[in-house]
């Protein structure tokens, strides 16, 4: 097997992982391939190292992670003061535009593929300054301190902004409190 | 929202967010990485990342490097100690006389201009003040309208 053919395959592997990565902290497609594009390439020119490390999955998540913090500081810091007053209001707007069921029991009746989609759309919904300590905390892993060094911001703006992020993501997926069976029903 | 419920709301989203797979990527991204490295390959050396250039050339490259830096070291200290810096010196010297003559008459504007301030008294450098204020927040605002009409949702 070729150099080309064994990256083609391992690119199939863990393109979902990169682009995953990617879009859930830019919530834009286009951006998201280009980042997960430029991952790729840089993992191409150390592919002599990475094909015998066990670590390549997280080394691939910690790169594609940074490179997307560093797209969106570099592309959107200009408009993060507009975007904000933005956001502020649009997010009531976003309850209205994701049609969820009437009923009361509306996780036990949504199939779960339909739940995930729907947490997808939330997430890209989100104001980028909710969404990306929210998934740098849930999904990276990443502490309050580790967030607030990343992003260049107080650790009070990454308590409160994940917090916000919580509460967006409750009002819009109608997260019941107190409700075990509704919570592992999901 | 109390404490318990804090937590549990964060249980809830933890919970919600972990359960998600990994999104399907476009099938557009293995053709350009692949694209892209093709490109690449086809490039001469000299135009590739020095970390991709053969080893020997890598080596060479970095001795070229180390000796330039060696001349530059050594042109430098030859030229400290040379005769003809003094006569440069002294041209400099001429130059920063004029450099101070600058920055002298700029003082004097400087000076002249806070003359010219106290003399408009503190109403009217209020309503300057107000004014520039204005101007700020119109910018912001006509910004924030521009930017909602623009990404507005059709």
């Amino acid at each position: 097997m070729t150099d080309a053919q064994e990256f083609e395959t391992f690119m199939r592997n863990y393109q979902g992982m990169v682009f995953s990565t990617a879009m859930r902290l830019l919530a834009n497609q286009a951006e998201a391939e280009d980042v997960a594009q430029d991952v790729f390439l840089k993992a191409y020119e150390r592919f002599s190292e990475l094909r015998q490390s066990k670590t390549v999955g997280g080394w691939l998540k910690t790169v594609a992670t940074n490179m997307s913090l560093n797209h969106l500081s570099r592309y959107r810091s200009r408009w993060s003061f507009f975007s904000d007053l933005w956001g502020k209001g649009r997010e009531e707007d976003d309850d209205a535009q994701i049609e969820f069921p009437a009923s009361n029991d509306v996780e036990a009746d949504v199939a779960q593929s339909e739940r995930r989609e729907l947490v997808e759309q939330a997430l890209r919904t989100m104001p980028a300054a909710q969404r990306v300590p929210l998934v740098l905390f849930h999904l990276e892993g990443l502490q309050y301190d580790e967030i607030a060094a990343k992003l260049g911001v107080s650790l009070g703006k990454v308590k409160t902004d994940i917090f916000r992020g919580r509460e967006t993501l409750r009002r819009k997926l109608r997260l019941k409190l107190g409700d075990a069976d509704l919570i592992d029903a999901v | 929202m109390n404490e318990n419920e804090n937590s549990q709301l964060e249980a809830a989203v933890d919970h919600e967010l972990k359960a998600l797979p990994n999104l399907r990527a476009p099938q557009t991204l293995l053709p350009r990485v692949m694209a892209v490295i093709e490109q690449r390959a086809l490039l001469p050396w000299y135009r590739r990342a020095w970390q991709t250039w053969p080893r020997a050339l890598q080596v060479v490259s970095m001795l070229i490097l180390l000796v330039a830096f060696a001349g530059l070291c050594f042109g430098s200290w030859q030229l400290v100690h040379a005769s003809a810096v003094t006569s440069a010196a002294s041209e400099a010297s001429g130059w920063f006389r004029m450099l101070s003559r600058t920055l002298s008459t700029l003082g004097v504007l400087v000076n002249a201009l806070a003359l010219v301030v106290r003399s408009l008294g503190p109403l009217v450098l209020f309503g300057i003040m107000a004014a520039l204020l204005l101007g700020y927040f119109a910018c912001v605002g006509f910004g924030t309208l521009y930017v909602r009409l623009a990404f507005a949702r059709r």
